[in-house]
């Protein structure tokens, strides 16, 4: 829904075949430090969020044990000690009421984020793909449809529909799975949007023209020449999808239909936390923080694999400098 | 012209219909027994049987489904207790748990998300734009740098984390405004707008950071066709050439994008309307799927889908009015 | 059940609603009875008549028709504008538990077995436009509550009435009426009931006892306007309940009301409020807000750890408790919850101070150990069956386990409520989770979203083997408590059923219906007090807790009285001058 009408998404043919793209891509990001920050942040995070039970098993925390003495039963429970009771053994305090161990919860919290984000993105990219390629090369009738169908996917109370899913699937099916395939189905129009109109510009050009004449069949060039020169503005839509999916998990965890508890996710302790807000601000301000940095660093970095895939195109963020302009 | 509003129109009609089966069909197998929430948590058999028979969910989906259709060609009657009420058509239901109708409830609702709407306009067109032209202006510099990071930490804030943080400090912590609680603005204009402000800066800001990239660099990319360098070449000054020519090149996706975020706000906003309590279309869907309000959600559904549509029909109008470039198909 | 002392229906605290306060708005009424002292925290001096007074809720008036609210003794916005035959007796504590008359003159004059109730009306009842109340208006209003159009009541009217179960209303059947609600004349009125009911009078402080005149009734919109026989009219009712604006009522007589001290001129109910802001704006108490109160939403945990040091705020805090007990319920009929031993395991395993955590901390919550709650008036009587101390016995829970033929342990499901509510919700679940853990039983959490939580729970057919549930009063007795939950003739198989263990024991049953035909009150308490212990000792459920209410009011509020039968602040006693 961000990125339907961005007109910096890549001139079609900015790649075309042969020119060998990724590693000049490679090197273009590596020149941008901000985008290699946010890739080191992230990659951090990942190895965190794997390593979480081993780090867990090192601050000898288990993220779902009670801790009844760490907490002031008379006062709501908030934690006994200052800034949030952080202790040797709770490096990062501990939750108000429970008293279990945030460190822990919080590394756990990152795996449900990241897989639920990455599973969706993957989801949403091959429905786009395929229903904008269907769009775009389909019949006339079949074209038109799918392209309304778009239009309503992307403005669908996204939010609502979710809910109504989650609630309509059995209690026992996988959650994070469940939010992985509500959020792909719902929310993948502004890909198939995107890849119908690249393809229908692509579909004018010389080496597609050409293809065609040669009698390929309609498969075929979608999957030898169209998809290739694709690859970059999916790739960099989907960097892009990322850290919104991040917010669209947060936002379904917050309103209470994301994972199961004791699951930890970091939507789902700010949902518990924000009433928190004065009485142990570090109670609110360690999840949102972590999904602040989270969803901006794939934002940093999304935008850097656009710059990097697309250099016409040109940062979003900071382009411009002398060097650039003069060029 | 005339083809392509009409072309635009049925295929929008079709899509609104399939939209509002899908929804109807997802909400029917969706659990919670309609007539069991509006009779009562202690209701007895007998009684749930009546107002079954009452709600007419004793029919089957595809005959509630055509009641429905009949209702918003034709109109229906309701049961009303002491007499009958009768719903002129555009019908889309009568609402057993709001004691409403439903084309009543929504445009009385209407008006909430409107004026929400309105004033996020507003302040993404002033500040988004405002801030992705001064970007373009001062690009290079540090002035570029602060507005990017600020951008950015707008792009990820999640609206509910904004919207919550805003409240506490200037409601809690400094106390700059009362807590906000929607009044019409037929009922007093001034407080009208104060109650408005937090929510308007909420999704004002959250907004704000996608246009300010997309003033910028489409901007930018203005700045690099071949009649601002001549300008350039002729002397023109930096600042006249961003205000007065590269501006041009952001007007068209601005627009058009405004139009269709104007559209999906009619009916997306259900986090913001939810937490400032402002009584608008967003909020009363989240309360119909609260107490599986079948006429309400399917409602609003349909409204909402209907703004979009004719946002996304504007949106392109606009987008070929101020870009010549474009034709309509 | 009672689940809020009015729109009950709509609490939900649904997933999807914003509950900010976690649940806050979510739970029953609340309030204070260790009151914030008779003119409160705030400026002393007796309190005196005019201002406005502002209401911040959460849930909106929507359904402001007598017919169908669902109110514990008349409700607090709606006892405004709805008189009723008897009412809440508006004193602070347990003396607030009692029956006072109303319109009546007294509280009912029953016959022998209790079969037959009579009220008279006092002298010089009037409506908001000045004509008189009469009986035969009061037989109408509770008769159109029981059309299909205006469902939503307390299901006693049609259990104990005399002919209740059939009659569908006043709207069908050409107006036919119902003839165990007999009008000699204006004054009178008499009720017919199908078996003996001692507690009758409590029964007659629900709003379905208010005077609905024929001739005014507009059925389903007359929730827009309803004619007021109170001390406050509706002048505005806006977005259906959610702002309502009440302003005094000339024809009310305030001689024939010794209850409703109706001191503001004007009431201004805004409803559909996050908690979280209803309340940051009674603590700021800023400009309308000093003279404000809610009568909904109760200080969450993040709240009193905030307020903790300041004594200001603290003097603002009215502490409230109300009929209502937090359990885990079995069904006996699902393994291995038919083996009494794993019942019992599970009661020593559980720890009643995770629990109590979960639920918000010793503030806002009272181990349980008894199923009725712990007041005289509902004849509440100490046990503990099976002594878990404050944490839990794993080791007395493990030795039954082992006695049951489990030596290695048990896995079971636990289900609950998604909605963060901290009463049937994850917060309680995980808890539990946690507790049993320790005692070799390992539960698997079963979350379902708050309709098909519902559903399940009521559903006889397919109630869950073990899960969370709550049971609140609709008065403050034993009878509204123990009977829906233990009465055989109770199971409901086809609607709502709330006999989770499906007990249907000729004893108890026997003991129900022997004590509903005592009038003495005092003595049926007693032995409310003994059935429940007697019933303790098969371990149907595990009592977890008793919630308590902490409420906020406005810093110009003055005279807050809360009472033990809602556990609320009492609207009609509140001063803002």
């Amino acid at each position: 829904m961000t990125v339907l009408l961005e007109p910096a998404a890549p001139a079609p043919g900015a790649l075309a075949p042969g020119a060998g793209p990724a590693p000049r891509a490679w090197r273009r990001l590596r020149r941008r430090p901000a985008a290699l920050l946010a890739g080191g942040a992230l990659a951090l995070l990942v190895l965190l969020a794997l390593a979480a039970p081993l780090l867990a098993q090192l601050s000898g925390q288990d993220p779902n044990a009670y801790h009844d003495d760490l907490v002031d039963s008379a006062r709501g429970g908030v934690p006994l000690g200052s800034f949030g009771g952080i202790s040797g053994d709770h490096w990062l305090g501990v939750e108000p009421g429970t008293g279990r161990d945030l460190f822990t919860r919080l590394l756990y919290g990152a795996r449900v984020s990241l897989l639920v984000a990455l599973g969706a993105t993957v989801l949403q990219v091959l429905l786009g793909v395929v229903a904008g390629l269907t769009a775009a090369l389909g019949n006339r009738l079949l074209g038109r449809l799918i392209a309304r169908v778009t239009d309503v996917m992307i403005a669908l109370p996204l939010l609502v529909l979710a809910i109504a899913l989650t609630a309509v699937v059995p209690p026992d099916f996988p959650r994070p799975l469940l939010l992985v395939l509500a959020i792909g189905i719902l929310d993948w129009g502004g890909v198939a949007r995107m890849v119908r109109a690249q393809t229908l510009s692509l579909r004018g050009l010389d080496f597609v023209e050409a293809a065609r004449l040669s009698g390929n069949s309609t498969l075929r060039i979608a999957r030898r020449e169209l998809l290739p020169s694709l690859a970059a503005p999916v790739i960099t839509l989907a960097a892009l999808k990322v850290p919104t999916n991040m917010v669209i998990e947060a936002s379904l965890s917050f309103l209470g239909v994301g994972v199961k508890p004791p699951t930890p996710s970091w939507g789902q302790m700010l949902s518990g936390a924000q009433t928190w807000f004065r009485a142990d601000p570090a109670y609110v301000l360690l999840p949102a923080g972590l999904l602040f940095v989270t969803v901006l660093a794939f934002t940093v970095l999304g935008d850097g694999v656009r710059t990097a895939l697309d250099p016409r195109a040109g940062s979003r963020l900071r382009v411009g400098t002398r060097k650039e302009r003069t060029a | 012209m005339t083809r392509f509003v009409l072309g635009r129109l049925g295929g929008a009609l079709l899509v609104l219909l399939v939209l509002s089966l899908a929804v109807y069909a997802l909400f029917y197998v969706a659990p919670g027994d309609p007539a069991r929430l509006a009779c009562g948590e202690r209701c007895n058999p007998a009684q749930i049987a009546q107002v079954r028979e009452q709600l007419g969910l004793n029919d089957s989906v595809v005959v509630q489904y055509l009641h429905f259709l009949q209702g918003l060609l034709a109109g229906r009657d309701y049961s009303g207790g002491a007499a009958v009420l009768h719903c002129d058509a555009p019908c889309l239901g009568f609402s057993y748990q709001n004691d409403r109708q439903v084309t009543e409830l929504l445009l009385e609702r209407l008006p909430a998300t409107f004026s929400l709407a309105l004033g996020a306009l507003v302040i993404w067109l002033v500040v988004g734009v405002g801030t992705g032209l001064l970007s373009a202006l001062r690009r290079g510099g540090a002035t570029e740098r602060v507005l990017t990071v600020l951008t950015l930490a707008a792009t990820g804030t999640p609206v509910f984390i904004l919207g919550l943080l805003l409240l506490m400090a200037v409601c809690a912590y400094l106390q700059w405004l009362p807590f906000p609680t929607y009044v019409p603005f037929g009922e007093d204009a001034e407080q009208w707008a104060w109650n408005l402000l937090l929510p308007w800066i909420t999704l004002g800001v959250f907004e704000s950071a996608k246009y300010a990239r997309i003033t910028r660099s489409s901007t930018l990319e203005t700045l690099a066709e071949d009649h601002i360098r001549t300008f350039r070449a002729y002397g023109v000054g930096e600042r006249a050439l961003v205000t007065r020519h590269a501006v041009r090149g952001a007007v068209a996706p601005v627009i058009a994008l405004s139009a269709v975020d104007f559209g999906t706000m009619i009916g997306g906003a259900v986090l913001t309307e939810s937490l400032f309590g402002i009584p608008g279309l967003g909020k009363t869907l989240i309360d119909g799927v609260r107490v599986v309000d079948l006429p309400v959600v399917v409602g609003v559904v349909l409204a909402i889908g209907t703004a979009v549509v004719i946002a996304g029909a504007v949106a392109d109008l606009l987008y070929a009015v101020a870009d010549r470039r474009v034709t309509l198909s | 059940m009672l689940r809020q002392s009015h729109t009950s229906r709509r609490v939900a605290a649904v997933a999807v609603s914003l509950v900010l306060a976690g649940g806050a708005a979510a739970c029953g009424p609340k309030g204070g009875t260790e009151k914030a002292g008779s003119g409160s925290g705030a400026p002393g001096g007796a309190p005196r008549e005019g201002g406005t007074l502002t209401v911040l809720n959460a849930e909106p008036q929507s359904d402001f028709d007598p017919a169908r609210l669902y109110t514990s003794g008349g409700g607090n916005v709606p006892s405004l504008v709805f008189r009723t035959l008897t009412t809440r007796n508006r004193e602070d504590g347990a003396a607030g538990t009692k029956v006072v008359p109303d319109l009546a003159t007294d509280t009912g004059k029953a016959n022998a077995d209790a079969t037959e109730w009579t009220y008279t009306l006092k002298d010089g009842l009037k409506y908001e436009d000045g004509t008189p109340i009469t009986t035969a208006d009061i037989k109408y209003g509770i008769e159109r509550s029981f059309a299909a159009e205006l469902s939503g009541g307390a299901p006693y009217l049609r259990d104990w009435l005399v002919g209740g179960e059939s009659y569908e209303g006043p709207y069908k059947n050409g107006g036919k009426g119902l003839d165990s609600i007999v009008v000699p004349d204006e004054k009178t009125i008499t009720f017919k009931l199908r078996k003996p009911e001692g507690e009758f009078p409590f029964l007659a402080t629900q709003t379905q006892f208010a005077p609905v005149p024929k001739a005014k009734d507009t059925g389903v919109t007359y929730e827009e306007h309803p004619v007021s026989s109170g001390p406050y009219k509706v002048v505005k009712n806006e977005g259906d309940g959610e702002h309502l604006t009440l302003e005094r009522n000339e024809h009310w007589d305030p001689k024939t009301d010794e209850e409703r001290k109706a001191y503001p001129d004007k009431i201004d109910v805004r409803s559909g409020l996050d908690v979280a802001v209803i309340n940051q704006r009674l603590s700021t108490s800023s400009g309308a807000d000093a003279a404000a109160i809610t009568t909904d939403t109760n200080l969450g945990p993040a709240e009193l750890a905030q307020i903790g040091g300041d004594k200001q705020l603290a003097a603002r805090v009215g502490t409230g408790h109300f009929g209502y007990t937090n359990y885990l319920a079995f069904n006996p009929k699902v393994a291995p919850f038919d083996n009494p031993k794993v019942r019992q395991a599970i009661s020593y395993a559980v720890n009643r101070t995770s629990v109590v955590n979960a639920a918000g901390g010793s503030a806002l919550a009272e181990p349980a150990t008894t199923f009725l709650p712990e007041q005289e008036a509902f004849g509440f009587t100490k046990y503990d069956h099976f002594p878990a101390g404050a944490t839990g016995d794993a080791a007395k829970a493990r030795e039954l386990l082992k006695e049951a033929g489990f030596p290695d342990g048990i896995s079971i499901t636990l289900t609950h409520n998604t909605a963060q509510n901290r009463q049937t919700g994850p917060e309680i679940a995980t808890a539990v989770q946690q507790a049993l853990a320790a005692a070799g039983i390992t539960v698997k959490l079963e979350g379902l979203e708050n309709n098909a939580f519902n559903e399940r729970r009521w559903d006889a057919k397919n109630t869950p083997g073990f899960f969370l549930s709550r049971w609140g009063a609709d008065w403050p007795s034993g009878g509204p408590f123990l009977a829906p939950i233990f009465d055989g003739r109770q199971i409901v198989t086809n609607g709502s059923n709330y006999n989770h263990a499906q007990l249907d024991d000729q004893a108890v049953n026997t003991e129900i219906d022997e004590i509903a035909k005592l009038t003495d009150l005092a003595a049926a308490g007693k032995r409310w007090g003994a059935l429940d212990k007697k019933i303790g000792e098969q371990a149907l459920d595990v009592p977890l807790f008793h919630p308590v209410y902490k409420r906020l009011v406005g810093k110009d509020v003055k005279n807050v009285v809360i009472s033990d039968w809602t556990g609320v602040l009492d609207i009609s006693q509140v001063s803002v001058k």
